[in-house]
């Protein structure tokens, strides 16, 4: 993909215009650190949910959440969040849990004392944080190890121990910086299955990878970001639709493939054709003619059996391949 | 059999309202502190200055004959000038690794992501340093002051020495500020207590050996300005109405801590920050 194609992209999508109030508004923002660019001329509605903030290493997405937790103030623009400027406003970071990609720890306080300690910023009493602090331990599934340094800790249960204290005061937002880092597949697995459940228990979640499967699992709604621009956003199946002018690959896998192939070189759409174990891997630019092509092949029963039909493409994998390079 | 829900379930309870963070912060500190028998020891430690005045205090108001013991308006004075040493152990023990230790960590950007202001933090820690200072200087020395009372059984030595109360909180609060805001500001520059600690001492040493030297060679006093410690005890002399010792003008050593107290407060503005931008 070239980048005359992202550009293409890259300008006002179609996406979606939420109808609710937008947990997160940035009104062309950007940020310079010096002569180089963080984040450049950004525009973009978050609507309430699960939001996947996805984007290569360096994209600028730490930047972004940086900047919607008031740790960094626009050198242009304004952001908004949850209704209220963040810049300078720390009463609305009681609304609001950050769970930095850094480890943030001291090492000798047990995971309990951490989270506890800084839940009493958060203005709970000191009953009242331990109370909180068992709570959100135990809604990581770290409660077991609450009392264990931080220091022993894995790499999986440091980053659920951030994400303890970003949750422990029960906030509306939850920014987490690329919480997958690091964990083992089944840590992941419990992350990913705890973010779904925050989402369904009402709170508003923007989550950030560079590894796209990841963010597919939590959420289908995403901001792709790349060189400090948003590249698209909204539901990943409307951004695929908005970039259907570019190849579209379909896998078929049936009793002939070969058969099938010759038929599919008579269209003009096809632009690419790749033999694998009883299938054929299909590239078109016209996907609603091909698709519309093909149950009329399989409906014919001239072509032998059509087993499977699938669109690997039709992932955020496809989607960010497409826009980034 | 009921089954109890095991989703996620939201906080019911009160919070306070912003702006007390700093206290948290503060207590926290402390508490950290106070639990460690080495600097417990180092505060009783600081104590016996005050321990031998109790003691000084007590026998000339018992014994007339033991005029040479009765403490006057300079004895304070001298009180506090003791207290420097200590002052200075206990802002390298305690302040070096303030906010030294909590860059290391990595935690700034997590305490500036909670309901606490860059203001409150530094407020924070610098209450955790300045109540220990307060702790072997400003409290001690009132203290003194109320048992000279109490041994005397009359207000005669405050009535004569009115000026005296003041002069121990304005003292105090000149070394104990100073010495704070500075030690602050030097923790905010590294993510090393240790380097912290020596940078301070380093910084003490060489401006009164800068000063040592420069007397040496002139043969006056009017560079006392150059030794931090020089122009606090300048000022502190004026304030318990003594003769200034050293040439310099004593507005020129307010003027100096007050320029380094300025100049701490801009450095921690600029490094107290959850982010860390280079550019």
């Amino acid at each position: 993909m070239t980048q005359p194609a992202v550009t293409a992209v890259a300008a006002p999508m179609a996406a979606p215009v939420p109808s609710v109030a937008p947990i997160v508004a940035a009104d062309h923002v950007s940020k310079w650190y010096g002569q180089v660019i963080g984040l450049n001329d950004v525009n973009v509605r978050v609507p309430p949910g699960v939001t996947g903030l996805l984007g290569p290493n360096g994209a600028g997405k730490s930047t972004f959440m940086k900047l919607i937790t008031g740790q960094l103030k626009p050198s242009k623009g304004t952001i908004t969040v949850l209704g209220e400027p963040i810049w300078s406003n720390p009463s609305l970071y009681f609304r609001i849990g950050f769970c930095p990609e850094q480890d943030a720890f001291y090492e000798r306080m047990t995971g309990l004392e951490w989270v506890r300690a800084l839940v009493r910023l958060n203005g709970l009493t000191e009953k009242g944080a331990d109370e909180a602090a068992t709570r959100a331990l135990t809604a990581v599934d770290l409660m077991e190890a609450a009392n264990k340094k931080i220091g022993a800790y894995s790499k999986g249960m440091r980053q659920r121990v951030k994400m303890a204290q970003a949750l422990v005061h029960d906030p509306q937002l939850l920014i987490l910086d690329e919480p997958l880092s690091g964990m083992d597949p089944i840590g992941r697995r419990k992350t990913i299955r705890l973010i779904r459940e925050w989402g369904r228990a009402g709170k508003s979640i923007i989550v950030s990878s560079h590894i796209l499967h990841e963010i597919e699992s939590m959420t289908s709604n995403i901001l792709l970001i790349n060189n400090g621009r948003i590249l698209a956003e909204g539901d990943v199946h409307q951004i695929r639709e908005l970039i259907d002018e570019h190849p579209h690959t379909v896998y078929v896998r049936a009793e002939d493939p070969r058969r099938i192939a010759r038929q599919f070189l008579e269209s003009d759409d096809v632009r690419s054709l790749k033999f694998e174990a009883n299938a054929v891997v299909v590239e078109t630019g016209k996907p609603d003619q091909f698709y519309a092509r093909l149950t009329d092949m399989a409906a014919s029963g001239e072509f032998g059996a059509i087993d499977e039909v699938t669109s690997p493409d039709d992932n955020l994998q496809a989607v960010f391949q497409y826009l980034v390079k | 059999m009921p089954i109890h829900d095991q989703s996620y379930r939201h906080y019911g309870g009160g919070r306070a309202a912003p702006g007390h963070s700093w206290l948290v912060i503060a207590r926290a500190g402390i508490r950290t502190l106070i639990r460690k028998r080495v600097f417990i020891g180092l505060m009783l430690f600081a104590l016996a200055p005050f321990m031998v005045r109790v003691v000084q205090f007590w026998i000339s108001s018992q014994y007339p004959q033991a005029s040479a013991l009765a403490p006057s308006a300079e004895t304070f004075r001298q009180f506090l000038e003791q207290q420097d040493f200590f002052v200075f152990v206990i802002t390298v023990y305690v302040g070096a690794g303030l906010i030294a230790n909590d860059r290391r960590a990595n935690a700034l950007q997590i305490y500036l992501s909670k309901p606490l202001m860059r203001t409150e933090y530094i407020f924070g820690k610098l209450a955790i340093l300045f109540t220990f200072l307060c702790l072997v200087t400003l409290v001690p020395a009132l203290l003194l002051l109320l048992l000279k009372v109490a041994f005397d059984g009359n207000v005669t030595f405050l009535k004569n020495n009115l000026f005296i109360i003041p002069a121990i909180v304005v003292g105090s609060l000149v070394q104990v500020l100073l010495a704070s805001f500075t030690m602050l500001a030097l923790s905010s520059l590294s993510k090393s207590a240790r380097y912290v600690g020596i940078l301070y001492v380093g910084i003490t040493f060489f401006t009164t050996a800068m000063f040592g030297v420069l007397y040496a060679i002139t043969g006056s006093s009017r560079v006392s300005w150059i030794a931090i410690s020089a122009n606090v005890t300048q000022v502190v002399d004026v304030v318990f109405r003594l003769k200034p010792r050293y040439a310099t003008p004593w507005q020129v050593s307010l003027l100096v801590i007050i320029a380094l107290i300025v100049l701490s407060i801009s450095i921690l503005e600029r490094r107290v920050r959850g982010v860390e931008v280079v550019t």
